[in-house]
Formats: structure tokens, sequence, C-alpha cells
């Protein structure tokens, strides 16, 4: 691997405008962060401290080893959905290490409407356990929620992917032989009453943690009986009545002790051997990526340069330097850990598919975790593509990267529209992992393609019609269409939806990944093949 | 394989002939029989070459080896193989257009000095903008594509002369 010769200039106008406004975007996204983790309304935080609880954040700091990182995912889960009112979609998850293990970290948030349940909260927690599922990662539930949030029932209850999911995922954790613990600091309602139920072991706060299927509301409605919170599933039952729950404790610090005595009790991991090289810190800043990455989405950039501010020293020993030069192929380490990377530059053409396609049969040949770095407009249109067979080139990629054994993680690095975004491992591919930079954006198309498509269409409705065209009326289309896009385009909506595990700052992607690679390989490699290549 | 090694701006290929019962390497040609006398820590070292005896230092920073040797310091590089295959492509004239699609601005003119990865021209395809940067330091012969032409994949968009020496 040789090291790569940055040709960027750092005083040049170009890099100085881009750098300002990346930075600012970093920035922008900093502060929505941080307003989603910590900014609640000081009524809420009364009640948790009058209730003796510490907020979720608290917890988790105590929980992880002192002085290890905590991979936060989606930290802006929800942040355009329910009118902002679900921040993180009121719950927290991410890998952290609990003595000295990789763990999946799932905690409800208390601060937001007693931890209720919002669909996106749903979707949060199924997403955290199926990467706890294919990453094979103990997990911990911080367990005080209130339960599902009645209103949106519908949205959060019934479908496969609902509420339901969560428990059958905990299920099939166990049965993988991936162990579980609950701490239980607060309530666990109706269907959150059985993640404790489902976990290997489980601490309860006296006092403050109950676990019910029906709190004392619904009982006297239901039955007429009435009962306190206590008595119907506070700790001292649970613990000595029901056996719902394992170990009784008088704080939370005690709950969150214990619970780091038993995780110290699980079994060493079983990661897969692969040779680790000693770490090298990129020789070029990274800081350099906000001059790097353009101001306009449509302006095209050297993934190369990329690469060299994320991998081990900027080494590449890249692959076919020479061929299908819109997709950069080649071999780094991050962390010491060996990757496949494929990059973006520029469109994908019957050459490069085919490269890409290759490149990734070789590293679930060699036993190379893949890295997709994302900057995609899609696959090369017109006459002459179609007839090379650009779909099926582009159909090879598909096959080789769906199919793949090793781990797959990818990072929306500017543009991901239309079928490069699958090629490149999109949101569909189930990639560990994938991160999104604060200037991302994604769509079927663009939002001017879009708008100009649409106001066409109607343009020659009115036409057809043998109406008087009514240009005022073809350009409202064309603002609305222009406008809804640009919203959905955005890096927030995407991340609000969860269609990514987060968005990060582009200087934080290098370490990002490598606790992403690290988890990724508590698990076994996937099963070898491939279906039919159309040739 | 030879090795190439540069040595005050030039280059030189080294070549190991036999490893037994002597090194011998050829230079440039001419061999040379060597024995290894050892290292004396510190970076201190010393060669027998044809039976005469050399000492040096050496060291080594970042991607280069500085060797002091007879009170003058030298600086040796090597030359990756890899990176010579990268840069064969580096001295084609053709500001070439990687993409079919169309020109949306053409920022030099004929005569213009440029330095390798400036931008000569801007092409947009598939919703993207793409720099042309010049593939060598030189000078525009000519602009063959104006703002607003069509161009097809691999085609000049401008052409590169030599700046003539003095220049």
């Amino acid at each position: 691997m040789r090291k790569i010769q940055s040709t960027i200039n750092a005083s040049s106008a170009e890099f100085r405008r881009n750098f300002a406004h990346n930075k600012r975007l970093a920035a922008e996204f900093r502060e929505r962060q941080e307003a989603a983790r910590h900014s609640r309304p000081a009524r809420d935080l009364a009640r948790i401290a009058k209730q003796g609880k510490m907020r979720p954040r608290e917890r988790i700091e105590k929980l992880i080893d002192p002085g290890t990182p905590f991979l936060e995912l989606s930290s802006l889960a929800a942040n355009m959905a329910y009118g902002g009112e679900a921040p993180s979609a009121s719950c927290i998850a991410g890998i952290g290490i609990v003595a000295g293990k990789e763990t999946m970290i799932r905690a409800d948030d208390c601060t937001v409407k007693g931890g209720a349940w919002y669909p996106l909260t749903v979707k949060k927690i199924v997403r955290a356990l199926d990467i706890a599922l294919e990453n094979r990662l103990p997990v911990i539930h911080l367990c005080d929620s209130a339960g599902g949030f009645l209103p949106l029932q519908a949205e959060l209850f019934p479908d496969r992917q609902m509420a339901g999911r969560i428990f059958r995922n905990q299920s099939l954790l166990s049965k993988l032989g991936v162990q579980q613990l609950a701490l239980v600091f607060g309530h666990c309602t109706a269907g959150g009453a059985y993640i404790p139920a489902l976990s290997d072991y489980s601490v309860i706060v006296r006092g403050t943690g109950a676990v019910f299927l029906g709190g004392p509301p619904l009982v006297r409605a239901a039955t007429g009986e009435e009962v306190s919170v206590e008595e119907l599933g506070g700790a001292e039952m649970h613990t000595s009545v029901s056996g719902v729950c394992d170990y009784p404790a008088a704080t939370e610090e005690e709950a969150i002790s214990i619970g780091r005595d038993i995780v110290r009790l699980w079994r060493e991991p079983n990661k897969i051997a692969g040779r680790r090289e000693p770490a090298e810190a990129p020789a070029y800043d990274p800081e350099e990526l906000y001059g790097i990455l353009p101001d306009d989405i449509k302006r095209q950039f050297e993934m190369r340069e990329i690469i060299a501010r994320i991998v081990d020293g900027s080494r590449f020993h890249e692959y076919q330097p020479n061929y299908g030069a819109t997709l950069v192929c080649g071999f780094a380490n991050i962390w010491g850990f060996k990757v496949g990377i494929l990059a973006n530059n520029g469109v994908l053409f019957n050459d490069s598919s085919l490269k890409g396609a290759h490149f990734i049969e070789l590293c679930n040949q060699n036993e190379t975790p893949l890295l997709f770095l994302q900057n995609i407009t899609g696959y090369m249109v017109g006459r002459e593509y179609e007839r090379r067979g650009i779909t099926k080139d582009g159909a090879k990629m598909i096959m080789a990267q769906s199919c793949s054994r090793v781990p797959k993680f990818t990072v929306m690095c500017n543009g991901s529209f239309g079928a490069g975004n699958y090629g490149m491992c999109g949101r569909a591919y189930d990639g560990r992992l994938l991160f999104a930079w604060p200037n991302h954006q994604i769509g079927v198309m663009g939002g001017k393609q879009a708008a100009n498509t649409l106001a066409d269409v109607k343009l020659n409705q009115m036409k057809r019609g043998g109406e008087a065209v009514d240009r005022a009326l073809v350009e409202r289309v064309r603002e609305e269409t222009l406008a809804a896009y640009q919203e959905q385009l955005s890096a927030y909506y995407s991340t609000s939806e969860l269609w990514d595990d987060g968005i990060i700052d582009p200087v934080d992607t290098r370490n990002a990944l490598g606790v992403a690679i690290s988890a990724s390989l508590n698990a076994p490699l996937g099963e070898p093949g491939y279906g039919v290549f159309r040739f | 394989m030879a090795l190439k090694l540069t040595l005050a701006g030039r280059t030189h290929l080294v070549e190991i002939v036999r490893r037994r019962p002597r090194l011998v390497l050829s230079i440039d040609g001419r061999e040379h029989e060597i024995a290894a006398a050892g290292e004396g820590g510190d970076g201190r070292n010393s060669l027998e070459i044809g039976g005469d005896s050399l000492h040096f230092v050496r060291a080594q920073v970042g991607d280069s080896q500085l060797v002091h040797l007879k009170g003058r310091g030298y600086e040796v590089g090597w030359v990756d193989p890899q990176a010579e295959i990268a840069d064969a492509g580096a001295d084609h004239d053709e500001v070439k257009s990687p993409m079919p699609g169309r020109v949306v601005s053409v920022s030099r003119i004929a005569g213009d000095r440029v330095l390798r990865g400036e931008t000569v021209a801007t092409i947009e395809s598939m919703k993207l903008q793409m720099s042309l940067p010049a593939p060598r330091d030189g000078r525009i012969a000519a602009i063959l594509r104006a703002e607003g032409d069509a161009v097809e994949k691999d085609e000049a968009v401008a052409r590169l002369e030599a700046l003539s020496p003095g220049s």
C-alpha cells in the first residue's frame, strides 16, 4: 500500500469557500444534536430529579467503562417528525464498552413524555436490536418507558417491523447465545414489560422501577381491582414473588453496578480472527475534508482525497487504477483493520460496474469487510450504454454486493440518487452500519429534475386537453415539487426517518468506522455464494 | 527486480546479481561485491565495497532515507513502481471529458500557463459537474470546445503544450 498523494490546494479560494460552508454545516449539526440530547422543558427535568432518577445519558455514562467511546446511533431520529416533540425519537441507542465488552446499549428517554414509544422510537429500537443480531452484540436495555404513544398506536403496533419485532429480536438474540441485560429504572408497561422478561438477566430499582402488563388505571378499568404500582409490579414483588426480575437495587447507581458485575461474568466474545495491524493516523488532516467537499451538491470531487483523510497512514492499494475510473476500488486499513473500499468518482459506467462487482468478489474471497463511500447520481443512461447492457452490469454489482458474506459499511459522503444507491449498498442492502454526512442528499432523482419532469407532465396534460396553457399553474407545480423535494432530500429528513444510523461530522468518520468494524467482527461471516450473474 | 533509487536528482538502477558466496549488486550496470560489516547502533553502519571499507550514518525520515557519508549528507529516495504506473498517464497533453455531457464553463484561454491539477473547463453530465484538470504543467495550446457544446466520453476539450524553455 502506498500513501495517497494529495493534490489539494488549501489556500485556494474554492477550498476556503468549501471549508467555510461545510464547517458551518457541521456546526449546525452539532447544535441540533446538542439540543436533541439535552434541551428539555424544565418541568420534565424537575419531575425526574424529584423522583430521584438520573437522566438517561447520565445512566449510560456511568454504565460504560470510563474513558471509552460511546458510538451513538441516530441521534437525530425523529427530528422532523411529531412537530419535533420526540428528540432522538425519545430513546438512545449506541455501541459502548462495558466491562471490556462491546455492547449495544439501548435506553428509554424518560425526559420525553415519560419515555413513551412513538412510531419512530419503535423503529429505532428494532434497528438497534437488528444491529445487535447482525453483529452478535450483547444488549443492555435501560428501561424507563410509559409504553406506546397511544394516539399513534396504528403506526407502532400492528405491522411486521413494529413493536412485536422488538420481542421477536430479543428471542432470536437469545437463541444465538447473545446475552441481554435489562436494568429497570422506571416503568416497563404493556409490551415493554417483555423487555426484562426476555432478557437473560434483569435488575430493578426499588421505589421507581415497575414491570406490569397493565398499570393500575388499566387494571381498575378492566376488573375494578384497586392496586398500587409497588404491589402490582414493584421491585420487591418481582424479585421475591413472581421471578420476573432477578436482582433488586436500592438506587440507580447500585443497579448499574450490579449490571456491570453481570456483564463482567459473561464469556469473552468469540471474534473472527483476522490479521490486525498497528493503527496509524491518516497522513493528511481530516479537517481538510471540509475544504474538499463541495458547497454545491452538483460539484464532483476526488474521492481519493476523502479516502486519504480516513484510512491509516493515508495508505491505499488501488485495484485496477486505470480501468473503470469512475469507481475507485482498493484496500486500506482503518484502526488497523483491513477494508475494501468502493468510492464513487463519477457516474457508474459498464466498466466501473464490472470492476466494482469483481472487487466485491475479491473482498469476499479474502474475507475483507467492504466500505462504500457514496457520491452517486446513478448508472450512465443513453442509447449507447443501454446497448452495451449497462443494466445487466449494474445488476452484477447488485448481485455481488447483496450476496456478500463479509460485513458492509456505507458512508453517504454527498449525493445518493437513483439506482446507484442500490449498487453502492444503500439502506436496503443490510449493511452493518450506514452513516451520513450533514451535506448528504438522497432521493430517486434530484429536486430540480423531479420538478421539471412533473411540470412538463402538467404542461402536456393541458395541451392534450386542449386547455389554454396556464403558465402560472405550471410554475406552481414546479415550485411546490421543488420545495417538497428539498425538504425530503436533506440529510435531516433521512436521519429523522432512520434511513441511516445517524449523521456524523465528517472528521469523526474514521473513529465511527473503527468502532463499527471492530463490533462487526463479533459475528461469523455469512454463507458464501452468489445467485446467477447476467453476463 | 531492479530497485530504482534517486540520489541528488538522478535515478539509479540497483539490482541484486548474486547473494552467494558474496553479495554482488549491479548499480547502473556496474557490478560491485559488497559485504556488510554490521551496524554500530545509532544508525551507524559500515560496508565493504570491493574490499574498501566505508563508514556512514543513516536515518529514516518519513518516506526518505538520509545518509551521512564522508562529511556530506545525502537524501536517498525510492521510486515506487506502482506510483510510476499510476503517474504514467500524467504526461499526455489532452484535457479529456471522462463523461458524455455538456461544457458548462471554460476557465482558461489559449496561451494560459497552467499547473497540473488546475481546472481548465467544467462539464456537466448526469446532474454532476466535473472540473477537468490539466494533466500536467504546461501552456494551453488550444481550447477545442466552447461553453454549451456537447462532448463525448474521452473527447478532448483542450490541448496543452510544453512550456518553451525560459518562459
